[in-house]
């Protein structure tokens, strides 16, 4: 089938009206906290876009970035987004594979010098030269340095690719780093999350296409739109926090009665993301409306952030917590790690309930 | 056994409070209908964008009203647009194809912008009017 050039020839050979596309530009300039009158603005720069080259390199990952944003929304408009796009390299998604795949990559980076968005999703990992992690012979390290060479903009999805994520959690086996870690020179957009929330991709796309701009960005690298406020913030649980009626454990009557889950370890207070109004599975919810807390997957070392189920206000930082005991005494440390061990073993043998605190050693 | 239906879960509203938004944005849109009227500027509110609580939604809605007109547009889902009680300004929902509300305006304008057809769309529509006209005399 002939594909006209710009997005708007598409549309109309998808049978989407401009309205429909207006509709779609206005949910787009919500979340990326445009005002409204920029969604009309959208809709005219988008549909005279050329279709973007978008290579996608996925590096240390476990698809989850992936399947986060190809299981959002399909069939919707957000899908026929992703189809108007030229997503030239993809290794998941796309169907060719060994030395045709490579050539695809080879062959769009030549084509679009210079005009390609790049994804990353995964960390990088430097360990051993980045031997730990490589695709087609070559290390992710190598492959990052090429693609970035002539890219427009970086993509770096999910938060292994925007702060090292899982990969890098302490000790960091693979030496995994981010992406803003290795590149220096291009301008860098970080979507984290563990998974990211998938329309912050295509708002961030969108935007890059309509103006020719990348979103504001936090300190973090992240679009101030969808990471300017906590989880906490938009929770609709807050009131609870406010009145100070907090769940003990997750099965209490405060539990029952939806109050905060503060002391069960949120991580919402320090959490910067949009769970909250985004919401998950189709708009049906986010982890806190089913009963568990935030864990802070959006924000840097969320992994070894001191454990899910310990409230803020407790010592956050376990590792912190050791260190510090080995300065002031090694010998405290040790008898510490060893009465906590011989607790849970304990508990193994008598078969007891593994309960939060001994997670929480 | 104790099973799913036996759990009695009694969810309170964190929801059942005025925040102060609604009275805020109440405000805005009579400046915003100021600004309509004195130098034809439209304009609108993007209500996903603010923490509105459920009460003070319903207390913006009782507050504006409903007027003479209602408008249904069928593109990519449901969109309804309502006149409140002050002409010129619309309650906008947008729907997607699985019904679900992908954004919620108060728009204030003299028609809703989305109603207006595109002056290109209108040129495509005259030209495959003066066609099928063109076929009808042909076959004439």
């Amino acid at each position: 089938m002939e594909h006209g050039d710009t997005l708007q020839e598409r549309m109309e050979q998808n049978g989407m009206s401009r309205r429909t596309f207006i509709k779609y530009c206005a949910s787009l300039a919500s979340l990326m906290a445009l005002p409204p009158s920029a969604a009309y603005a959208m809709a005219e720069a988008l549909g005279k876009a050329k279709r973007p080259s978008v290579i996608w390199l996925p590096f240390q990952e476990c698809t989850g970035c992936t399947e986060s944003i190809t299981r959002s929304h399909s069939p919707s408009i957000e899908g026929m987004i992703f189809d108007m796009i030229s997503l030239d390299y993809q290794e998941t998604l796309m169907a060719a594979a060994g030395h045709q795949a490579e050539e695809a990559l080879h062959a769009a980076m030549k084509e679009n010098y210079g005009k390609y968005v790049l994804i990353i999703d995964g960390s990088v990992a430097t360990g051993l030269d980045g031997a730990y992690s490589c695709i087609a012979g070559r290390t992710n390290l190598e492959s990052l340095k090429e693609a970035a060479k002539g890219a427009a903009a970086i993509i770096a999805l999910g938060s292994c690719a925007s702060y090292g994520g899982i990969p890098k959690a302490n000790p960091n086996p693979t030496g995994a780093v981010a992406v803003s870690d290795i590149i220096k020179d291009k301008p860098i957009v970080n979507i984290p999350g563990c998974p990211p929330i998938p329309v912050v991709i295509t708002g961030v796309l969108a935007q890059f296409l309509t103006f020719g701009t990348l979103p504001e960005l936090d300190k973090l690298g992240r679009p101030k739109a969808v990471y300017g406020e906590t989880i906490h913030d938009r929770c609709y649980r807050r009131p609870f926090y406010d009145q100070g009626k907090f769940a003990k454990t997750f099965d209490d009557e405060g539990a029952r009665n939806g109050w905060c889950l503060f002391e069960l370890g949120c991580k919402g207070p320090v959490t910067y993301n949009a769970c909250a109004t985004s919401k998950w599975n189709d708009s049906t919810s986010f982890p806190i409306e089913s009963g568990h807390g935030c864990i802070g997957c959006s924000e840097p070392d969320f992994w070894d952030a001191g454990g899910f189920y310990k409230a803020l206000s407790m010592p956050a930082d376990p590792l912190k917590v050791a260190a510090t005991a080995a300065v002031a005494g090694a010998a405290v440390g040790v008898a510490v790690s060893f009465a906590n061990r011989a607790k849970k073993g304990a508990a193994k043998s008598a078969h007891e309930t593994t309960t939060l605190e001994d997670l929480e050693k | 056994m104790s099973t799913i239906e036996n759990i009695s879960i009694s969810i309170a509203g964190p929801d059942d409070m005025l925040t102060g938004q609604a009275e805020a944005v109440l405000t805005e849109v009579a400046e915003m209908l100021r600004r309509l009227i004195e130098q034809n500027i439209e304009d609108s509110i993007d209500l996903r964008s603010l923490p509105l609580s459920t009460v003070d939604r319903k207390w913006l809605d009782r507050q504006l009203g409903h007027g003479e007109v209602e408008i249904l547009l069928e593109a990519g889902g449901r969109s309804v647009m309502t006149e409140t009680a002050y002409p010129g300004v619309w309650r906008i929902t947008h729907r997607d194809g699985q019904d679900r509300v992908v954004a919620e305006f108060v728009e204030v304008a003299w028609v809703p912008n989305i109603v207006k057809p595109d002056a290109g769309d209108v040129k495509k529509g005259y030209e495959s009017l003066l066609l099928k006209l063109d076929g009808k005399s042909a076959g004439a």
